[in-house]
Formats: structure tokens, C-alpha cells, sequence
């Protein structure tokens, strides 16, 4: 497992370096965006730390670089915390966002969390800790115990679980579930989330909100 | 129509409420009465009690009681404005004093006789005017009227009664009238109380009785008056019904058209339109067509007098160019979509040429001819100069010059007749005809042309110092001379004549050309301002001084430098009239006449920039001609202005997006220095709890987190005054944003039971999440510091007419007196608070609240404890559905 971090100080580079290698990962480092570029062409690393603050060049920019011809997972470790700027990450191909000063627990279950994500797209049953969702008959159960859901709110969470651990941003929810002409309409998805919230009452499993964002379903 | 250029109506709508909000119309309330006596002050004074009563704010403006015991007694009781005195030539007058009643801003107030004429010296000419000013200011008129007074019935009435009528109204007051209230009686019950004296009929009282008050004329008068008031409650019919459907702005498609000119006739041609325009509920023009012809004084003030009156019943006036009337009429009609032309009977059959209606109904085509008989307007112009005294001097230099040359002439020719023949002389004269024509008006040179024709038969024709002439083929030669000369002579002066008229009105556009192009291109705004006013000053040979608002909209305290003269303290009272009121006022007007420059309104189709002041140094009249042309010039310079207003504004807008932009990347790189190092001890730390223990460590971990609270504290504060801080409203759910500052706080708060009572459908609100967290996260965070452990905080949520109210509730030892408003100023802490805080945390809280225009309070609760409400309005909300 490769992990490539892209950020001007060196200091946050050794003890990334540090807390990556403790966790098994191979860790290559490049501190300009256009080094980190290079480095992502030559080696192929399975995942991508990447700070918005680089000299040469703003993270956006490289992120958007890098999508035009990669889909590796990419966390976002910025100093910035505006939703604004947050948003942006995510509409240039972010999968996830951690803002500085960060907690290196958290950050290694996000990592972990964008990483999994990859590999789940194609199994027949959808599963996240005690929930397991059926694709083919839309239906769901919590520890074994069938769940009632409405179309939606089936349609709702199945976006949820596929990106388990990860943001999926409103839009995309929107998108998703109600259709591109919903995009706007928000109202919606903050009022099927708390029905969803209830019905997981009682479960490890957590709807979180990320203001101005989105959602993520988060097993505590 | 391209969808990005319209505007956003929710805008204009809010943009119009506003409007509405800052000038709020009075209404008018008119009592119409047949003629004096009919009891209209009586009525309107019981109104006004009534109203009174109500608990309405009355104010007695001024009432004619005329000695009357019923009305006097209405007044006792009532709040009555003590009455205006003016210096008029030595009489002391009494005044309605409009000032006071704008100080006074009654919420209603009566005015009687609205057609009455103010004392000179007065703010406006006419009392209506008063009445108008006082609705547009916001205040409710109640005023009395009688039939005859109303502008456009003026010739019926003296038809009816023989009396003209000096003191009018115009019709369009009564468009404004909010309602309007016949007051009837019998003509037997008025003759009644006629016998019984208890009418006023002025001093002339037998005059009166004998003249107008004749049974016959009374019942035409109430004829008249009823169906005045009927006409009007169907107009107002129609109105309502034409906003139900929303379809063209007129009931017909007819469009009438009047033709006028300097002749005494004109004015009840016009309301004679007007009258019929009403009926039919459609617009009108009055056409005004300018010939070759200088008018004379009395001409120039006869029209300036009807264009005037067009205008202010509602018509729209045309002025066109053309030697041929009938043909320029023509073309306006067709231009315009004219249904109807109205056109003066001619008074008597001319033998030589067709008149004016024959030449329009031969050329008129589908249009129709409306032929009416006009009433000679009831002579006012009496008083102005005789056409003789008007006559000028250059005139008689001219005659002169005329006769003199002649007689040179002849006496040349005399000493030559021997040598060349009287043949020659003849031709010599014809010359000397032509060569006047070119110099003389038609006047002098028609003179000449028959003088030189008498002299030449007396002195040359043989035989001479006879009139006699006898070869026949001289009398044929005679006779050709004569009309030769006359006619070379008329042609030659109506060729120069037009020549005039042409060169003044290339003049004038040449003049508007000039002005707009120096004030519209120049570099440098002010001087191409003070360009276009030196144009106007030559071309008017006047005095201009140009009054520009300020960027806030008032008036500066002096005018504009390139002005050539400066407004006097007391010229500066008309000035902001002009301005405020969007009118011309001052000389030449009927507003405050008696200043010394008349003042335009620099108005545009959305604002006025100021107002322009012409002082003219000799002239005794403005006419309408000059009159269109200075607000052609105001209108040019105000669009100048309006747009040098709108470069200003966006590049004052472009420098905030700068000054914004490089805020926001200070705030950044300040904040990437300072945040990057504590992320580093941060992780730095997590990394070496995992591998050993240490006190110390656990003593550096505290310091850390202290300093990014700090850090953060000062960062979002620097943010608020930064002014970079834009909420970004999204739903939000209240339970989210409790849940996530509670998250927020974190580690202080877990001491403290935290309740949350809301109710089950609590809507969602549209709110910034981030913002309201941060500031409930506060204030939570203070909560948990301030009270003692085990102590629990209440949250509650309600809303309220789109009012949403957050209480955080402790139960801690509370605020310590006095401190409710302080606790929210920066750095601000209360004494013996534990170490360890900024004295930021509140005053952040409240600058987010208010930054999505919300408040926060703070007070002591009556059971103990502190509390906090955070208050925002008009909250757009969203109840789900249960499905």
C-alpha cells in the first residue's frame, strides 16, 4: 500500500511519513504540486494526502490534473475550514476533507474509510457493520432484524453505505435519489436524513452532518 | 426578450415597497357642489369631526365660515390652523399657510375652495397646488369645490350663465381625488335658503342673484354637476374593471387630436378635447405647428398661455415645423395614430383660400374631422400690450430706410432718365425691391414695392409729375411693374423669413447638440459641465447655476463651481422645492413666482441628479419654445450626471471586491501560520501518547488545545471585522446545529447534563449552519465553564410568526449586575472568571448571530441562572410534509 503526500512543510511531511508508516503504508513525498504530479504519474500510490497550500500551484489545480486521468483516493488536509473552499475540493474530485490541526486517529479512519470505498462497488449485498442492504429486492435489516424503509429513504441510505466513512456531498445525494432536477432542493434530503437518523436509532451507526456539505454515515 | 436583462421582480417589488414606504400618498377627499350655498364646507367640516371622533389626528387647514352659525359652531372643538399674514402693496392679506401644516404633518386636513387663487407672495399661484404638494407628502385632504370651477367646464358654464369663470381647476386634480362627494339640494330648497340669507354671495350679492343665480341657470348648473360626478364613478368603474383583466391601458383605440395656435380660440379647443377625451377614455395630443411667421407678444403669450393649459389637463403636447399647417397636422395625425382631429369652426368663409378644416378633411383619409364651434377665451389678455406699442423700433428704422433709399433712387434716376429712358428706371427700382426684401421684413419692403410703383408713374412715365398714363402699352407696363414687384418682394421676404426660422431652429439643435456632446465626451465631467453651461448661457443669454446632489442624495450647500451665478439663501427654498417635488418652480411659473431664476429638475427616468437654474437677464416672459428647449438641455445634462453616478458606483463597488480579496488572502496565509504549527505539536503529541506517558505531556497537550481555541477565537473575530463574513443560508435542522456545537465544545461540556426541549415538527429553517453553531457553541462553552459540574443547561427552540427564538438556560450562579450589555464587547470578562479565555467567545457569537441579521440578548433568569436568547427574523421555513 502506497500513500503519497503532497505538502510544503516538512515538518507535517515526517510525522505523516511517521503515523503512515506505523499503520504499514509506504509513503513517498513531494512538496511542490508539480513534484507530487510527477511522483503520482511514476509510482501509482493508492492514496493521495493532499494540502490546498502548495508554492507552485493551488491543491485544487492539482487535484484537477491528477482526475483528468486518475481516479486514486484523494483526502484533502488544508489549514482552510470554509465550506466554500471545502465544496470546491469536492466538485474538483475530492473523497475526503480533514482540516488542520487535524487528530491522526481520525485521519487514519478516513483514510481507511476512502480507501475501502474502492473496492465495494460490486459486491451483490451492500453491508456496513450491522446493516445490510439487499440491491435486488430493496430491502434492508439492522442485526439481522428487518428494517422498514420508503423507496427514498431505501435509496437514501444505499447511496450512504456505498460510500460508507465518506462524505457524499448534497448534491450528489440530491442527484442520486431525487434526480438532477433536485439539485437545489435540499429541504428534502435534511428531512429523509432525520427520518433515516430515527430508524438507526440505537445502532453503532451514525448519519453525521457535515454543514454546507453533505452527509456521512460513520460506524461508531 | 433576453431573460438576463430583466430585473429580479422579487427586487423590484421590494424595491417598490420601499418607494411606497418612504413617500406614502395622501388621499383626497373632494365635496362637489353645484355652486356656493349648497352646504359643501358644512359637509366636509361633519367629515372631519367624524374622523376626529375616530381618533384621527384633524387639522383645520382653512374654512370659510362666511359668518355661518351651523358651520361656525362645527369648528368649536376642533384644532384650527391660525391663518398666514402677507404684505401685499400695503394691505395686510390672509394666507392658508401650507409650512405649518408640513411641520405640523396632521394625519388629515381640511382645505376649503379649492380653486381659489393665493395671495401674491404665496408659495403657488393657486390653492390646488397647496393641495397637491400636502397629498404628496403623505397627508389626507378633505376640500370643497364647485362645479364651475372645474377647467374643463369653464365654457359650458359660461355658455349656461354668461359669467366666465377666472379661477379654475385643473381636471386632473379630480383624477388624483380619492373620492368624490356630490353634495345636492334641490334648486328649489337652495333658492329657499337664498331668501333666508343663508348664503354667501360675495360682495356683489345683487350682481350674483340677479346673473347667476337664476333658476334656470341653478338647474343647468346641478345638470352639469350630477353628470360630472356620474362620469367620474364610471371612470372609476371602468378602472376597476380594466385592473381585473389586464389588457391595453386604454378602453379604445381612439387617440384625438386638437390643432392650436396663437389664435384666442385655442384654449376652449382645448378643453373642448379634453372633455371628449374623457368621454371616450383616451389619450390626446395638441399639435402646435411653427411657420415661417415671427409671432408677435401677444401671439407668443396666447400660445405659451394654451400649450400651458394642454399640459396641465393631461394632454400631451407636439410642436412641428411646417409653412403648410394642414399638411404638417396631417402628418402628426398619421405618425401618431390619430383617430379624430378636432379643428376651430372658421369663422367667416374666406373666398380666396380654403380654411383650415376644408384643407384637413380634403387630405384626411380615414381620420376623422371633428368641426366644433370655439368660445373666444374670456379675455384675459386684455391687460397685455396693444399690438401698436409692440411694434419695434427696428420695424420703423426699417420703413424708413426703405423710403429713403427709395427717394435716393428716384432722385439718381432722375438726373439719368434723359440718357437711358424711364424703361431702365423701372428695372432699377425692381432691383432696389428685391435688394430690401433681402434685408427688410414684409412690412417695409410690400411698402416699397407700391411706393416705387407710384414713383416710378408719377416721375417717368410720361407724362409726367401725373398719375396719368397714356400709351396703353405703359398702363399694361404699369400694371406688370406692380405686381412684379409686389410679388418678388413677398417671395423674396417669405424666402428670408423661412431662412430665419430655419437658421433658429438649426440654432437650437446645434445648441442641444453642443451641450450633450461637451457634457457627455469630455474627460473631465466638471469641465464638460461647465462647457454645456457656457452654451446654454450664450444661447439663452442668461444666467445658469447647476445644483448636483450629493452621494447621499441631498442637496449640496452650494452650487455647482461652473454655475455663473450662486442661488440666494432665500432662491435655495425653491431650489429644494424643485428638487424634492420633481417640478419647475420659481419665475415664470406658478410656483413661488416671485424669485428671481426659474429652476429645472434634473430629472431622469430613475432619479433626479439636481436641478438647473436659468436667471434670464431682460425677458418679461418664457416662452414655450424656450421652455422645451432648457429642459431638453436639463434632461441632457442629467443623463450626463446619472452616468458619471453610475461609473462611480462601480468602481467603488470594484475597489470593496479588491480591498475583499486581499483580505481574505491576508486572512489566509495568517491563518496558515499560525494554525500549520499547532497541527504539527498536535500530531506530534498523538504520536508520542501512543508510545510513553508523561505528565508533561498531558500538561503540553492542555496548552495546545488552549492555544488553538485562542487562535481560532481571534481568527473568526478578524474575520467579523474584516466585514469578508458572508452567511451562506441552507435548511438546516436546529436539533443539527445544537448537536453539533454540543460536538463542538466537546471535553468542558461533559460535566453538564444538556437538555434540549423542542417540539416534534419543528420546521427547518434557513439558516447558516456554521455561523450558528460557532455562536451557540459559545456560548454553550461559557455555560459549561461558568456553572458548577452536575449542573444541567436547557436549550429551547421556538418559533413564532417567522421568529425563531433559541434560549440557553444555565443554572449557575448567573450574571453579575449590570453586565447584560457588556458581556458581549471584545475582551470583555467577568470578574473572577477562571484563567484561560480571550473575553472573545461572546462577542463572536453575537457577531455571527447578527451577521444573518439575527440578535442575542442576555439577562439573569427569575428562577437563577444566566440566560441567552438568540433571535432571528423572517425566517424562511419548511414544513414536511408527513409523507
Amino acid at each position: 500500500m502506497t500513500a503519497l503526500i503532497i505538502d510544503d512543510e516538512i515538518q507535517i511531511r515526517r510525522l505523516l511519513r511517521m503515523a503512515l508508516e506505523s499503520k504499514g503504508y509506504t509513503v513517498r513525498d513531494a512538496e511542490t504540486g508539480q513534484l507530487g504530479l510527477q511522483d503520482a504519474v511514476f509510482h501509482k500510490p493508492d492514496v493521495i494526502l493532499l494540502d490546498l497550500g502548495l508554492p507552485d500551484m493551488d491543491g485544487v489545480e492539482v487535484l484537477k490534473r491528477l482526475r483528468e486521468w486518475s481516479s486514486v483516493p484523494v483526502l484533502i488536509l488544508s489549514v482552510r475550514d470554509q465550506e466554500a473552499v471545502k465544496l470546491a475540493a469536492f466538485d474538483a474530485g475530492a473523497d475526503d476533507y480533514v482540516s488542520k490541526p487535524f487528530s491522526t486517529a481520525e485521519l487514519m479512519a478516513r483514510l481507511a474509510a476512502i480507501q475501502r470505498r474502492q473496492g465495494a462497488h460490486d459486491a451483490a449485498n451492500l453491508q456496513m457493520g450491522p446493516l445490510v442492504l439487499d440491491p435486488a429486492h430493496h430491502e434492508a435489516a439492522l442485526n439481522g432484524q428487518p428494517l422498514k424503509l420508503t423507496p427514498t429513504e431505501y435509496a437514501l441510505l444505499a447511496q450512504l453505505v456505498r460510500h460508507a466513512g465518506k462524505i457524499v456531498t448534497l448534491k450528489q445525494l440530491l442527484r442520486a435519489v431525487w434526480g438532477p432536477q433536485a439539485e437545489e432542493q435540499s429541504q428534502y434530503l435534511r428531512v429523509y436524513a432525520n427520518h433515516l437518523r430515527k430508524k438507526l436509532e440505537g445502532s453503532s451507526l451514525e448519519i453525521k452532518n457535515e454543514p454546507g456539505i453533505g452527509y456521512r454515515l460513520e460506524e461508531t | 426578450m433576453n431573460d438576463e436583462n430583466r430585473p429580479d421582480p422579487d427586487a423590484l417589488l421590494a424595491e417598490m415597497q420601499r418607494d411606497e414606504a418612504r413617500v406614502k400618498q395622501g388621499r383626497l377627499f373632494i365635496f362637489l357642489g353645484m355652486c356656493p350655498g349648497v352646504g359643501k364646507t358644512y359637509a366636509m367640516l361633519q367629515a372631519g369631526r367624524q374622523r376626529a371622533n375616530e381618533g384621527v389626528g384633524v387639522l383645520v387647514g382653512i374654512v370659510e365660515t362666511h359668518g355661518r352659525h351651523e358651520t361656525a359652531s362645527l369648528l368649536e372643538g376642533m384644532r384650527v390652523l391660525p391663518r398666514k399674514k402677507l404684505e401685499h402693496r400695503g394691505f395686510t392679506l390672509e394666507e392658508f399657510d401650507i409650512d405649518a401644516v408640513l411641520q405640523q404633518r396632521p394625519e388629515l386636513v381640511l382645505v376649503d375652495e379649492l380653486a381659489h387663487t393665493n395671495v401674491p407672495g404665496s408659495r403657488h399661484a393657486k390653492r390646488y397646488q397647496d393641495v397637491l404638494e400636502l397629498i404628496d407628502s403623505g397627508i389626507d385632504v378633505y376640500t370643497t369645490l364647485n362645479v364651475q370651477h372645474i377647467d374643463s367646464q369653464v365654457d359650458i358654464v359660461r355658455q349656461i350663465s354668461g359669467v366666465a369663470i377666472q379661477e379654475t381647476v385643473p381636471d386632473s386634480i379630480l383624477d388624483r381625488a380619492h373620492e368624490i362627494q356630490l353634495i345636492d339640494l334641490s334648486v328649489e330648497k337652495l333658492l329657499e335658503r337664498m331668501a333666508d340669507g343663508k348664503v354667501y354671495l360675495g360682495e356683489r350679492a345683487e350682481e350674483a342673484v340677479s346673473g347667476f343665480f337664476k333658476e334656470g341657470n341653478l338647474t343647468a348648473l346641478r345638470e352639469l354637476s350630477l353628470r360630472f360626478t356620474a362620469e367620474q364613478v364610471d371612470r372609476h368603474l371602468e378602472d376597476i374593471r380594466r385592473a381585473k383583466r389586464v389588457s391595453s391601458p386604454w378602453k379604445t383605440n381612439a387617440r384625438l387630436m386638437v390643432g392650436v395656435g396663437p389664435s384666442p380660440y385655442a384654449e376652449s379647443l382645448v378643453r373642448w378635447t379634453r372633455r371628449a377625451a374623457t368621454r371616450l377614455n383616451c389619450p390626446w395630443l395638441v399639435v402646435w405647428v411653427e411657420g415661417a411667421r415671427v409671432l408677435t407678444p401677444i401671439e407668443q403669450d396666447r400660445l405659451t398661455r394654451c400649450l400651458g393649459l394642454a399640459r396641465k389637463l393631461g394632454g400631451e403636447v407636439v410642436s412641428v415645423t411646417g409653412e403648410n399647417v394642414s399638411e404638417a397636422l396631417l402628418q402628426v395625425a398619421r405618425e401618431r395614430n390619430v383617430s379624430q382631429i378636432v379643428v376651430g369652426k372658421p369663422e367667416k368663409a374666406s373666398m380666396w383660400s380654403k380654411s383650415l378644416a376644408d384643407a384637413l378633411i380634403t387630405g384626411s383619409g380615414d381620420i376623422d374631422v371633428c368641426v366644433v364651434r370655439p368660445l373666444a377665451a374670456a379675455d384675459k389678455s386684455r391687460n397685455i400690450v396693444p399690438l401698436q406699442e409692440s411694434v419695434s423700433d427696428s420695424i420703423i428704422g426699417e420703413y424708413s430706410w426703405a423710403i429713403v433709399s427709395l427717394f435716393a433712387i428716384a432722385s439718381v434716376c432722375w438726373g439719368l432718365v434723359s440718357y437711358t429712358g424711364y424703361m431702365f428706371v423701372a428695372l432699377v427700382f425692381l432691383l432696389a425691391v428685391v435688394l430690401a426684401a433681402l434685408r427688410f421684413s414684409r412690412g417695409p419692403v410690400l411698402t416699397m414695392a407700391t411706393l416705387s410703383a407710384l414713383c416710378w408713374n408719377y416721375f417717368f412715365i410720361p407724362p409726367i409729375f401725373t398719375f396719368h398714363i397714356s400709351k396703353p402699352e405703359d398702363w399694361i407696363m404699369f400694371g406688370m411693374f406692380f405686381i412684379v414687384a409686389l410679388s418678388m418682394g413677398s417671395l423674396t421676404s417669405r424666402l428670408r423669413m423661412r431662412e430665419v426660422a430655419e437658421r433658429r431652429r438649426l440654432r437650437q439643435t446645434d445648441a442641444l447638440l453642443r451641450v450633450t456632446q461637451s457634457a457627455a465626451l469630455a474627460a473631465e465631467p466638471a469641465k464638460g459641465l461647465a462647457e454645456a453651461l457656457r452654451t446654454i448661457n450664450e444661447l439663452l443669454n442668461a444666467n445658469t447655476a447647476l445644483v448636483v446632489r450629493e452621494q447621499d442624495r441631498s442637496l449640496p450647500k452650494a452650487a455647482h463651481k461652473a454655475s455663473s451665478f450662486q442661488p440666494s439663501p432665500k432662491e435655495w427654498g425653491v431650489v429644494a422645492w424643485s428638487y424634492e417635488n420633481k417640478q419647475c418652480a420659481g419665475r415664470y411659473t406658478d410656483t413661488l413666482p416671485e424669485s428671481a431664476a426659474t429652476w429645472f429638475p434634473l430629472q431622469t427616468a430613475t432619479a433626479t441628479m439636481g436641478v438647473l437654474g436659468v436667471q434670464f437677464e431682460d425677458t418679461s416672459r418664457l416662452d414655450f419654445v424656450t421652455r422645451q428647449m432648457i429642459e431638453a438641455f436639463a434632461l441632457q445634462i442629467a443623463l450626463v450626471l446619472e452616468k458619471e453616478h453610475f461609473i462611480q458606483a462601480v468602481s467603488h463597488a470594484e475597489m470593496l471586491s479588491q480591498s475583499e480579496k486581499l483580505h481574505r488572502t491576508l486572512l489566509d496565509s495568517v491563518s496558515h501560520e499560525l494554525k500549520t504549527p499547532i497541527a504539527i505539536i498536535t500530531a506530534a503529541l498523538e504520536g508520542m501518547n501512543g508510545q510513553q506517558k508523561s505528565p508533561y505531556l498531558d500538561e503540553i497537550t492542555t496548552a495546545t488545545q488552549r492555544l488553538q481555541r485562542v487562535v481560532d477565537s481571534l481568527l473568526q473575530m478578524t474575520q467579523l471585522e474584516s466585514d469578508v463574513l458572508k452567511p451562506s443560508l441552507d435548511w438546516c435542522d436546529v436539533r443539527d446545529v445544537i448537536s453539533a456545537a454540543q460536538h463542538a465544545v466537546g471535553a468542558p461540556l461533559e460535566t453538564h447534563a444538556v437538555k434540549l426541549r423542542l417540539a416534534d415538527d419543528f420546521p427547518l429553517l434557513k439558516l447558516d449552519h456554521t455561523l450558528l453553531t460557532q455562536a451557540v457553541a459559545n456560548i454553550l462553552h461559557n455555560a459549561a465553564i461558568y456553572t458548577p459540574t452536575g449542573t444541567s443547561i436547557d436549550i429551547s427552540a421556538t418559533l413564532r410568526e417567522q421568529q425563531l427564538r433559541l434560549i440557553i438556560r444555565d443554572h449557575g450562579p448567573g450574571l453579575p449586575a449590570g453586565v447584560e450589555r457588556r458581556v458581549f464587547e471584545k475582551f470583555f470578562r467577568v470578574e473572577g472568571s477562571p484563567a484561560g479565555g480571550t473575553g472573545l467567545g461572546l462577542a463572536i457569537a453575537r457577531g455571527f448571530v447578527q451577521a444573518q441579521g439575527g440578535e442575542i440578548t442576555a439577562r439573569n433568569h427569575p428562577d437563577g441562572g444566566a440566560e441567552f436568547v438568540i433571535e432571528i427574523n423572517r425566517m424562511a421555513t419548511f414544513v414536511p410534509t408527513n409523507k
